[in-house]
């Protein structure tokens, strides 16, 4: 067997018969990633990693999800570091159907939260709690950012098990713009187009 | 890049009959209203599997799909040209990231999907087990096969399950860039000289029949069909479909002065519908089923990354680390 | 300002990254993971970039449009290290040779940052985030799969053996060094290569991979003159393959 991509040909072990099938789920552990499009507007979710740690997480996050629209900041954390609320729908908002906790004392730690407030869209920013559990966190979410809002979803996340984007590696997007050739707008083809009809009108 | 068309088939509605008739009235009723479903929301088994499914194959067309424009990544003429292939097939590998992040959220691992694509127990478009002979073909599968795939996947967009619904969205985005980029290159090529006008005919020529296979054979609309329908899972037709791609872009092929290689092809003025030599079915089945003139390579070349990367992955892996399934 | 030695050192830093990232770009597609396989592939799509932004500062200079300067030379008139054409290998040799070589290729792009040759100065200036990119992704990989399984260790370790040679000839000096440091143009290969062996060392003493001794490692040279290995040739006969077809059509 010969193929037309040279590249083919040269893969060790190309047309020499069968090749062990793959190894069964050597699967990674999953990342949620969350990027910031422009300084001033929230942080979004926008999808998954799989990679072995947060380390390398975050640095293919980079290039899978912010390689082309603007960006200016992003982090990672591990799924399993993700609290969720149930899923509500209509007029009820998930902050309703939180299991009661009570408010423990202890050691207050920073989360951020996360809004689903249409179903279909991605989950957005809403802001941050100090709580002493994430549970607990839920529950200040609710006061301070719940108010009067139907939310569909809630997720919070301990800021410790986040690695975000330094302010000094802002600068990791700052080429972005210039790479055109990544943006539709950068195929104009229609001056050749229309001479080339031009063209073929006199031509017949 | 993706026209679906074989993807219905061979699952049961029998379990339906199982469901609980009220959560499957809960269900249907939010679709209803046109609000999607989320990962955490309860659904009936079947939309899960026929989701599963789809959206698997639509990711296995994805990392196939790399490997026939692949085939010219070393030898794009010209700096724009080599940055654009570049960026373009690197946007293929990175829609199935995508797409199988989707799937995974209905419960199964990206490393099943790929077990299952290299096993051949699940399938992927039918038009990439063809070969890209010239720089020609490549620009012909950059302009109309995604061109095709957005007509597909904008439908798809409107479809009801959350998360495929968010990966579509941002594939379109980037397919804009994939379908200028390829109809830039053929208008070069078609106002280029005779030698460059002839090569992309000659890919036409070739590429044409797989390009109606793309969308699938006509629906046979069943209960089944219907059900998919009415959860929008499927958004459209087949032949809908075929319909759209043909009044977008068979005005802009001859346009360009090129010959699509069916006498029969032209629009019925009437019905508003094209009128095409039926495409040879049989030849699309047999290729579906592996006898492909690129089958088997496609295949080989997937299974040898997966297996070079072995080594890779075994060493990242940690007991600290446990896969688990994405949000959202 | 000496325009023989600017041009010389153009010439080398935009073939090394143009061929560089040709040979990466081979991997789209068939890479260990899907998310590492876009990550490469960025990282090639940058440097091909960079050779495109470095050809259009030698047009500027009188020299040939950068296609015709890429697409119609012979393996000969290339002034890359010999490092960048040899064949991929498996991902190990990859890895390896893109920790070494985009350790240099950040602190070359420092040095010339502070360049009194503007055009490559301003150049330097803006590509600094991707090129701290590339080196978190490398040194990332590098300490990653350093320390991991015994197979991994040693491919790596063999990988290092076969390409630190080769890395060494990225340093190899242009007959123009005195000028080019005299007139403030660019620092020097010596001390280039003095901060590179540093920063290498800091990065593999975090690995259980051994650094052999430097002065047991003889530098492969002669690329910088147009004296390659048999592999650039093809290279370039592939990559160009279509526009020879008729080098005076656009494509």
């Amino acid at each position: 067997m010969k193929s037309l991509d040279p590249r083919v040909n040269r893969l060790p072990g190309f047309g020499q018969g069968e090749v062990q099938p793959k190894a069964a789920l050597d699967q990674l552990g999953t990342y949620e990633v969350f990027v910031q499009a422009k300084e001033g507007k929230p942080f979004q979710h926008e999808g998954i990693v799989h990679a072995s740690d947060i380390e390398l997480a975050y640095i293919l996050a980079k290039e899978t999800f912010t390689r082309r629209f603007t960006c200016v900041s992003l982090y990672v954390t591990d799924t399993r570091d993700v609290y969720v609320s149930p899923l509500s729908e209509g007029q009820t908002s998930a902050y309703d159907l939180l299991p009661a906790a009570e408010v423990q004392q202890g050691e207050q730690e920073m989360y951020e939260v996360y809004h689903l407030v249409k179903r279909g869209k991605q989950h957005v920013h809403a802001g941050e709690v100090s709580a002493s559990s994430p549970q607990g966190a839920m529950q200040v979410a609710k006061q301070q950012l719940g108010v009067g809002k139907v939310v569909y979803n809630v997720w919070v996340i301990r800021k410790k098990a986040i690695r975000y984007t330094t302010d000094t590696d802002k600068d990791l997007w700052l080429t972005l713009p210039d790479k055109k050739y990544r943006d539709a707008s950068d195929y104009k083809a229609g001056d050749k187009l229309t001479a080339f009809l031009e063209k073929a009108k006199h031509a017949v | 890049m993706y026209g679906g068309g074989n993807t219905f088939e061979g699952i049961k509605t029998d379990s339906l009959s199982q469901e609980d008739p009220q959560k499957l009235a809960e269900f249907e009723a939010r679709i209803a209203r046109g609000e999607k479903i989320e990962p955490g929301d309860w659904m009936p088994d079947m939309y899960r599997k026929q989701l599963i499914r789809m959206i698997e194959q639509h990711g296995h067309s994805e990392i196939i799909g790399a490997l026939p424009e692949g085939t010219w990544i070393t030898r794009a003429p010209g700096f724009k040209r080599k940055l654009s292939l570049m960026a373009k097939v690197q946007d293929e590998v990175g829609h199935a990231q995508l797409l199988y992040s989707a799937a995974e959220t209905l419960g199964k691992s990206r490393e099943q999907m790929l077990d299952d694509l290299i096993t051949g127990k699940s399938k992927y478009s039918n038009i990439f087990n063809y070969p890209a002979f010239t720089w020609a073909d490549s620009c012909f599968i950059s302009w109309l096969v995604d061109a095709g795939a957005i007509v597909n996947q904008l439908a798809n967009a409107k479809g009801s399950y959350g998360p495929y619904c968010r990966a579509l969205e941002r594939i379109c985005a980037e397919e804009s860039f994939h379908l200028k980029y390829g109809h830039h290159c053929v208008i070069y090529l078609a106002s280029g000289t005779d030698k460059q006008r002839q090569m992309f005919q000659e890919a036409l020529n070739r590429w044409w029949a797989p390009m109606m296979h793309f969308f699938g054979p006509s629906d046979k609309i069943s209960a089944h069909t219907e059900v998919l329908m009415k959860w929008k899972v499927k958004m459209s037709t087949n032949d809908d479909q075929r319909n759209q791609f043909l009044d977008m872009y068979v005005p802009k092929i001859w346009e360009l002065g090129f010959t699509i290689p069916d006498p029969k092809l032209k629009k019925n003025t009437e019905t508003n519908k094209w009128e095409y030599t039926e495409p040879d079915w049989e030849e699309f089945k047999r290729v579906i089923n592996g006898d492909g003139p690129c089958n088997k390579e496609r295949l080989e070349v997937r299974r040898i990354a997966e297996e070079r990367g072995r080594w890779v992955r075994e060493a990242l892996k940690s007991p600290s680390m446990r896969y688990v399934t994405p949000l959202a | 300002m000496n325009q023989l030695a600017i041009k010389e050192l153009l010439y080398k830093i935009a073939d090394d990254q143009l061929i560089l990232g040709h040979r990466n770009s081979e991997w789209t597609g068939f890479g260990p993971m899907l998310e590492e396989d876009i990550a490469f592939s960025s990282m090639a799509q940058d440097k091909v970039g960079h050779s495109y932004a470095i050809y259009q500062i030698l047009n500027k200079l009188g020299e040939q449009e950068p296609d015709t300067v890429a697409f119609m030379r012979n393996a000969n008139q290339f002034h890359n290290s010999q490092l960048v054409e040899l064949p991929n290998c498996e991902y190990d040799f990859s890895l390896i040779r893109h920790f070494l070589y985009d350790t240099a290729e950040i602190i070359r792009f420092e040095m010339l940052s502070q360049s009194t040759y503007e055009p490559i100065a301003e150049l330097s200036r803006k590509i600094k985030g991707e090129l701290k990119y590339h080196t978190l992704h490398a040194n990332t990989w590098i300490k990653k799969l350093g320390n991991a399984t015994e197979e991994s260790i040693s491919r790596l370790q063999n990988s290092l053996e076969k390409a630190l040679p080769y890395a060494l000839g990225l340093f190899e000096e242009s007959p123009y060094e005195k000028e080019l440091t005299a007139e403030g143009i660019f620092e020097g290969e010596a001390s280039l290569e003095k901060r590179w062996r540093q920063k290498v060392e800091e990065l593999l003493n975090q690995t259980q991979l051994q650094l052999p001794d430097w002065n047991s490692v003889s530098p492969v040279i002669g690329g910088r003159l147009g004296k390659h290995t048999e592999h650039l040739q093809p290279l370039l006969d592939e990559m160009s393959e279509v526009f020879r077809i008729d080098p005076g059509a656009e494509w």
